[in-house]
């Protein structure tokens, strides 16, 4: 439901300010950061940390760390890769979605924000609840589907493929996945959509989405045909009204918008 | 811990969009605001038909400076909505998804729906 403005429990207030230590000497940054912390009924507030980035990492996520270390050890937040590949790290910086362990402090001037990923229920500080989104994930059948993996031998041999069964692709059909498959569901892009805020209970978003198009693009996926038929819905599909949001925030380069487009193409017989 | 009494995350309040974003916005605000606008034209085809002094009224509606603004603003939105619409007709052929050029296409679009406009105006 369109909405927006946040609810009464929601309003974020003015929090802590914690000074710069004063031993350094070095370049100090203003980091202002969300808290919420499930313990008691007071709404979120933002915290301010004036760091010395000189005596840090370089990307928001060791800022992150840092203050974990060796200010505030209650600042939650998830991580685990610290390389861009697990997704885990997505958060809202400065008004735009991306993975803090990629983000270059650099890339900003003045205060830097940090918000959790927009319009989704808060768990502890920039962790949120990302449950429907994987759920949603689950529903397209994110895995190939192919019988004639079962084969035989001698069976895969006569219909062309190897004789393990293996599921040959040529150099074109493998070059269709590029720009799909290094996804990292991170839903940065899917968290960046209005239409997803405004409708994220039945439109699936653009990471789904383009999730769903990887599938739709693989040569060796028997399904084609009910997977479009499952799209074909004006709430899961439709929602897109090509804003661009996702395709501009997405840490990865992807093009979610390009890919829901392909979508649309197959399902209008374009393609 | 009750889902129900989890904080929603800022969405609106902290999200910059981005020109694309915004650009996609006033397209729907346009598509509204022609639909306004379409009742003016239907009173200006009624004034059109009610005779001399309905049509020396509208006119002197139309020559003065809000009703110069309202046409003119008219002229700018539709001139707008019409050519995003052409970028919505091309993307959903899927061309012009390259993130790189997605700022420049949409300057494009504001300078062509101004020049389109100035098109109007000198046709007037
Ligand atoms: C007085 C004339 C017009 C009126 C009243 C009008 C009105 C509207 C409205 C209310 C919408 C829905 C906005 C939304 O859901 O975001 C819309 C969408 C649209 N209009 Fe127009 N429009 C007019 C002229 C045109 C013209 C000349 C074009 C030619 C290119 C055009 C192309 C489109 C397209 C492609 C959409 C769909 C955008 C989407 O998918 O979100 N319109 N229009
Ligand atoms: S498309 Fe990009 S932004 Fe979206 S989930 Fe995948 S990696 Fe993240
Ligand atoms: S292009 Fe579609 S999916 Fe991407 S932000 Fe816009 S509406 Fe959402
Ligand atoms: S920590 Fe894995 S993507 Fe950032």
């Amino acid at each position: 439901m369109v909405e927006f403005t946040l609810p009464a429990n929601s309003k974020v207030l003015p929090g802590k300010i914690h000074p710069a230590a004063s031993s350094g000497g070095g370049r100090v940054r203003r980091f202002a950061i969300y808290r919420w912390r499930p313990d008691d009924a007071e709404n979120p507030r933002v915290d301010y940390f004036d760091i010395d980035v000189d005596e840090c990492g370089s990307k928001v996520l060791d800022v992150l760390i840092k203050i974990k270390n060796e200010i505030d050890g209650s600042l939650t937040f998830r991580r685990s890769c610290r390389e861009g590949v697990c997704g885990s790290c997505s958060m809202n910086v400065n008004g735009k979605n991306t993975l803090a362990c990629t983000q270059s402090i650099e890339d900003y001037v003045g205060e830097i924000k940090i918000y959790p990923l927009p319009h989704l229920p808060v768990v502890k500080d920039l962790v949120v609840d990302m449950s429907h989104f994987f759920a949603q994930y689950a529903s397209i059948k994110p895995w190939l589907q192919n019988d004639a993996a079962s084969e035989t031998g001698e069976q895969a041999r006569a219909s062309g493929q190897s004789a393990a069964g293996e599921q040959l692709q040529s150099v074109e059909q493998r070059a269709k996945l590029d720009g799909l498959y290094e996804c990292v569901l991170c839903a940065c892009c899917s968290t960046s959509c209005p239409s997803y805020w405004w409708n994220g209970d039945q439109y699936l978003g653009p990471a789904v989405l383009l999730q769903a198009y990887r599938w739709l693009a693989d040569s060796r996926d028997q399904e084609r045909e009910s997977r479009l038929r499952q799209l074909a819905d004006s709430f899961k599909l439709y929602r897109c009204h090509t804003i661009m949001n996702c395709t501009d925030t997405c840490p990865k380069g992807l093009n979610p918008a390009k890919a829901i487009a392909e979508i649309k193409k197959m399902l209008a017989g374009l393609d | 811990m009750s889902l129900k009494t989890r904080p929603l995350s800022p969405h609106l309040q902290v999200y910059r969009l981005p020109l694309t974003g915004l650009i996609s916005i006033t397209h729907r605000i346009t598509g509204v605001f022609l639909c306004l606008a379409l009742f003016g034209v239907l009173g200006l085809g009624a004034a059109l038909a009610g005779g001399e002094s309905a049509f020396l009224a509208a006119q002197a509606c139309l020559a003065a400076p809000l009703g110069q603004l309202l046409l003119w603003g008219s002229a700018y939105a539709l001139a707008f909505h019409f050519c995003h619409g052409v970028r919505h007709l091309l993307w959903d052929l899927g061309w012009g998804f390259d993130a790189r050029r997605l700022d420049a296409l949409a300057k494009l679009e504001l300078a062509a729906s101004a020049a389109l406009t100035g098109l109007l105006y000198f046709l007037s």
